[in-house]
């Protein structure tokens, strides 16, 4: 298991620092200059090039470049051009909200989407099973800005229970603040977690291993725990990373929505105001994220299938 | 949109826009007793930049600074004259050039330091190096003096009527001497000033808290206990916000939500008067729009009518001359180009390009209103032979390229931050007036000379010909149409009592009150 994880470890490196340089390289290829949109209406020649020097942008790209890389190894991401704050302190700042919505969401994605697939498998081509799969395919086809929308019309304005949006001031404003999100990237999540969940689960009460511990006389219960779910969510679980991979990224829709100042919103401001540190500590930020999460995901999927530590 | 929605310029005669007969007016001031108190949420979709007077391009900073500092001289909110503020009383030399300004006792800075001249010759220091942000401003000042500690002499280089109007811009706000100590950017992230209200928190790109003064100087003021600007992008968000009672005022909504949120419960829609003029830029050194025959067949073009339908949902209204008529200056004779295809026909006729030609029009990505007016004026321009392609950009890009010359056609608007027209003649008239002619790189050197003598004449009835002179210029040259005069809109909370913005911008927090 040490060595699977060594090796899954070691390859992320050139994964990470792939993303890092593509987007150093991708944020100075594009037009648009950080000196300009901060000095807005009045940018005199000199004010920019006081501001180049300050910023070290007057310098060439490949120097530019190895000084933060060179920063990267002492734990240096800079500071923010807009800000006036190191990057390091407002990760530590917008990470929190991101990463709370991201967990949040997938429990809420999990806790949808496991009775309604068990209710499937066993339901299998009644009419229960059509009608989750139909509703399955309208969630699919709503957008999740849809769906964060109609949710605040309803269970803030109309019924207001939650908040509008917001963050909150304490811990436990933060984490009431978080509910109706997360439940919006949950049921996001439902409609493929429920169909691959349901397909697996129906393929291991099919299969031999299923029939032999029913032959056994083992419980229905014990059937349902140690074989069906077990061997069922190997591949709810694949998908669900792959899934939580896509929510780093798209955590910016639904911030945005519900107003979370999160890693998305952060992200975006810095592109638009061409922030260079924080477009890079912000984008190495989620790769880390996205590359921890697929980790995870082949450390668990490796617990339960033991055939995959030796793939 | 940050980057051109500074504000810039003002004036005087009253504007009388033309808006639903149901929308509320400017003249909101309740007749309620006042009650202290509570905390005023507003939420913005920009980012505050620095809290140091003389740094902020953005208006997300600037109306913070102009609650937590104070400026020598207020302007009224109509913008027409100028009210005392920690200056009482100011007169002029008989030559013109020197400017003295009596100070107010007993005011002390939120840390509890008497303010005196000492600090007023720092502030005004401060904003004056041509390389800050807002150093044009005080391009005219060449010495201050400081007589005694309640008295600050302000001379200038030659007579310089705007100086009044110039000592109630937020970047001449009063900080202490030397930044108590502090670098001019730590200062931007701790300041200490005069103002109604002292910042209380700050967590960069969320939210500003700040919180009554308790030494300010104005007695019984503010009323509120604490104002907290949120940022929220989102405009729908804001509204929401807004909507549910979590926040009290939400600064511009979007003009497509004006319907839905009048008819709101608990929620006001309110159009205040406002000097934003919105212009359809050329860049008058490219080919072949440095032909003033092309552009007017492109301004007979522009059906401004549609364009305010379309746009801003029937507010605001046709403009005419480039200065807005929320100014003294204002020619109201000029009316602009009318629409007139057949007249655009015969001026393209004239031109170097008589078959029509291909240029592009540079819009912000995401701005919807941008987006429609490129189309209005692409499906116009087809109609005689131009072919107008739209070129999507980020705000950034757009900037960039408006700042390199590197464009064709593109769209922007200006706002003041004085009450003195001599700002927005300059700044989008004329090449060397700190805004190259609002990026439309027009030079028109009478003009320029007519602007440089409008200053030296104390007299505003003679300063308004002057005036009259270069917008008619301006109008005969067309090097931007201007498209419509819009107003400030905010939605807030039936709550919130005596919130009415400033034509130059300001809030004036220190009035506005909440009800239980």
């Amino acid at each position: 298991m040490i060595r699977f994880l060594v090796k899954r470890i070691v390859l992320l490196v050139p994964v990470v620092f792939g993303i890092i340089t593509a987007t150093f390289l991708l944020m100075h290829a594009t037009p648009g200059d950080p000196a300009l949109t901060y000095l807005g209406n009045h940018p005199t020649p000199e004010a920019v090039a006081s501001l180049h020097h300050q910023w070290g942008l007057d310098k060439p790209v490949t120097n530019q470049y190895f000084d933060f890389i060179g920063g990267l190894f002492t734990g240096d991401l800079g500071s923010s051009l807009f800000y006036n704050e190191t990057i390091l302190k407002l990760i530590a700042l917008k990470l929190p909200p991101t990463l709370m919505l991201m967990v949040m969401g997938s429990l809420f994605g999990i806790i949808f989407a496991l009775p309604l697939a068990i209710w499937t498998a066993v339901r299998k081509d009644k009419f229960i099973d059509h009608l989750i799969s139909l509703m399955n395919a309208v969630i699919l086809g709503m957008p999740i800005f849809f769906i964060g929308a109609m949710g605040i019309l309803f269970f803030a304005l109309k019924i207001p229970i939650f908040p509008v949006g917001g963050y909150g001031e304490s811990n436990l404003q933060h984490l009431w603040s978080l509910v109706l999100p997360s439940i919006t990237i949950g049921l996001g999540l439902v409609p493929l977690l429920v169909r691959s969940l349901r397909t697996s689960v129906i393929e291991s009460l099919d299969s031999e291993y299923v029939a032999f511990a029913r032959s056994k006389g083992l419980k229905n219960r014990a059937v349902w725990l140690k074989y069906a779910l077990r061997n069922g969510s190997i591949s709810g679980i694949s998908i669900l990373g792959i899934q939580v991979g896509y929510l780093a990224g798209g955590s910016l829709v639904i911030e945005n929505v519900f107003a979370i100042p999160g890693m998305g919103s952060f992200l975006m401001s810095g592109i638009l105001n061409r922030d260079f540190p924080v477009v890079q500590g912000a984008t190495l930020t989620f790769a880390m994220l996205v590359v921890l999460v697929y980790l995870f995901t082949d450390v668990a999927y490796a617990l339960l299938d033991p055939r995959a530590r030796f793939k | 949109m940050k980057i051109l929605s500074k504000k810039l310029l003002v004036a005087t005669v009253a504007v009388s826009l033309v808006l639903p007969a149901s929308f509320s007016f400017s003249q909101v001031a309740s007749a309620a007793t006042p009650v202290k108190g509570g905390n005023l949420t507003i939420l913005r979709g920009d980012l505050e930049s620095s809290l140091t007077p003389s740094i902020p391009p953005d208006n997300a900073g600037i109306w913070v600074v102009e609650e937590i500092f104070d400026t020598l001289l207020l302007p009224a909110r109509d913008a027409k004259s100028l009210k005392p503020s920690l200056a009482t009383s100011w007169s002029a030399s008989k030559d013109g050039l020197t400017w003295t300004f009596k100070l107010r006792s007993g005011v002390k800075f939120s840390d509890g330091t008497p303010m005196t001249s000492k600090d007023v010759k720092f502030s005004l220091e401060e904003n004056s190096d041509p390389a800050g942000n807002w150093g044009f401003i005080n391009s005219s000042i060449s010495k201050i003096g400081t007589p005694d500690p309640l008295t600050v002499t302000v001379t200038t280089k030659t007579p310089y009527s705007p100086l009044p109007a110039v000592m109630a811009i937020f970047a001449n706000s009063i900080v202490p001497f030397n930044y108590g100590g502090k670098t001019k950017e730590a200062f931007g992230d701790n300041p200490i000033g005069t103002g109604p209200f002292k910042l209380a928190t700050w967590t960069k790109g969320q939210l500003i808290k700040i919180v009554r003064n308790p030494y300010y100087w104005e007695a019984g003021k503010p009323y509120l206990d604490s104002v907290t600007f949120k940022l929220v992008p989102d405009a729908n968000t804001r509204a929401n916000q807004v909507q549910g009672g979590q926040a009290q005022v939400n600064e511009f909504p979007s003009y497509s939500s004006v319907k839905t949120l009048k008819s709101v419960k608990g929620v006001k829609v309110t159009a205040f008067d406002s000097s934003a003029v919105h212009y359809l830029i050329f860049n008058n050194t490219k080919a072949p729009l440095s032909d003033v025959h092309v552009r007017k067949a492109l301004a007979y073009l522009v059906d401004k009518k549609a364009i305010i339908a379309a746009v801003t949902f029937g507010i605001g209204t046709a403009a005419g001359a480039y200065m807005s008529p929320t100014s003294w200056a204002h020619n109201v004779s000029i009316k602009g180009l009318p629409y007139n295809v057949a007249k655009a026909k015969a001026e393209l006729a004239l031109s170097t390009q008589p078959k029509g030609f291909t240029a592009t029009i540079n819009v912000t990505s995401g701005s919807a209103d941008d987006n429609s007016k490129a189309q209005i004026l692409q499906s116009e321009a087809a109609k005689i032979g131009i072919t107008l392609k739209i070129n999507q950009l980020d705000p950034s890009a757009w900037t960039e390229a408006r700042n390199n010359k590197s464009y064709d056609i593109m769209f922007g608007y200006c706002t003041t931050d004085i009450i003195d027209p001599d700002e927005i003649i300059r700044f989008a008239g004329i090449i060397d007036g700190g805004g190259s002619s609002l990026w439309s790189y027009y030079d028109n050197k009478t003009s320029a000379k007519l602007a440089n003598d409008a200053v030296l004449v104390d007299n505003q009835a003679k300063r308004k010909v002057i005036y009259d002179k270069i917008q008619l210029a301006f109008d005969a040259d067309q090097p931007m149409v201007p498209l419509f005069y819009a107003p400030n809109l905010y939605s807030y909370s039936t709550k919130v009592q005596d919130f009415q913005p400033f034509v130059t911008g300001n809030y004036n927090l220190r009035n506005v009150w909440l009800t239980k």
